[in-house]
């Protein structure tokens, strides 16, 4: 039985080792990727923006993790609370403070409820040309079953463009935002 | 009395490290999709399949629960964190709540499946009850929210 334990241990630390191989490796293939994704969806979310800056934030609202400029506006990366977990996006304002686009990058809501605002383009749609009023049950429709997530993504744009637009809506201190 | 056999844990290494892997080539050549979190729902499922391997390779072996535990424990913590998809503080608590859903899971695997096992359903009875027990663990879940 003193050998047999032994085991249990080798296989675990042999697969550890492969995955660190594995993570190790591929790691610069990665970076480059998700690199070269994020700017693809920068300049999508951004019409007429090629190249973006990273500005730095150092604002009181806690919704906002970075911020990347670029010639027509801002693209605003959002972190907040929804119902399950974080829920991470990124949001283009537009220099005049409109809405241009905005994408869900990470959440782990509930499929088939909250999970819909990843694909619901008709509740995301709605936030398109928002001037940072967005609110949810006034002139926003939740997703059907998740409220809470609704408004989390809500008060994600509205941080995003009283950024841009320097309103104080008070974002990061609602419990639920809209 | 039943020997010892150690191949559940092994088992729950290979399958979780062959998810791992798998979640390592899609962040590499797809970042932009949404890679699902370890937490407990996905734990239940992990266990769930390497105890199904288990019953069909090593049928009838005793288990120790308290080896259980402590190995599940070192699988779930050590591997997130060498793959890189989690930091040394979120590894630990990974640890404790994978060590305790497992060791549960496998026990009451267990006991299900001993009952099963007797009768005519045998053959499907692993699976039968793993699919049940996920659907457990996600209601479980869904009430800790």
């Amino acid at each position: 039985m003193k050998k047999t334990i032994i085991i249990p241990l080798v296989s675990i630390v042999a697969v550890a080792l492969v995955l660190f191989a594995a993570a190790v490796g591929l790691n610069g293939i990665a970076s480059e990727n998700a690199q070269a994704d994020h700017i693809y969806v920068m300049q999508t979310l951004l019409p007429g923006s090629k190249d973006f800056v990273i500005e730095p934030y150092a604002g009181a609202d806690a919704s906002i993790r970075s911020v990347h400029k670029g010639e027509t506006g801002f693209i605003i990366e959002t972190v907040t609370q929804g119902y399950v977990d974080e829920i991470t996006m990124l949001i283009g304002v537009s220099n005049e403070g409109t809405v241009t686009g905005l994408v869900v990058r990470d959440m782990h809501e509930t499929v088939g409820l909250g999970a819909n605002a990843l694909t619901d383009w008709q509740f995301l749609a709605q936030f398109l040309k928002n001037t940072g009023d967005a609110a949810v049950g006034t002139n926003m429709d939740a997703i059907t079953g998740a409220t809470v997530t609704s408004k989390a993504v809500a008060r994600c744009v509205n941080s995003a463009v009283a950024y841009v637009t320097g309103a104080d809506v008070q974002s990061g201190a609602t419990s639920w935002g809209g | 009395m039943k020997e010892k056999r150690w191949f559940l844990n092994t088992a729950l290494a290979v399958v979780l490290g062959i998810g791992l892997l798998v979640c390592i080539v899609l962040r590499t050549f797809a970042p932009r999709m949404i890679l699902p979190a370890l937490d407990i729902p996905n734990m239940a499922l992990v266990s769930l399949a390497a105890l199904v391997l288990d019953h069909y390779v090593s049928h009838g072996a005793k288990r120790c629960y308290v080896c259980a535990f402590v190995f599940s424990a070192l699988t779930f913590g050590l591997l997130p964190f060498v793959a890189g998809f989690v930091t040394l503080k979120d590894a630990l608590l990974l640890a404790a709540v994978g060590g305790v859903v497992f060791t549960a899971i496998a026990w009451i695997f267990s006991s299900i499946q001993d009952r099963l096992s007797t009768g005519p359903a045998a053959k499907a009875a692993p699976v039968l009850s793993a699919l049940g027990l996920y659907l457990a663990a996600q209601c479980f879940a869904g009430m800790l929210l």
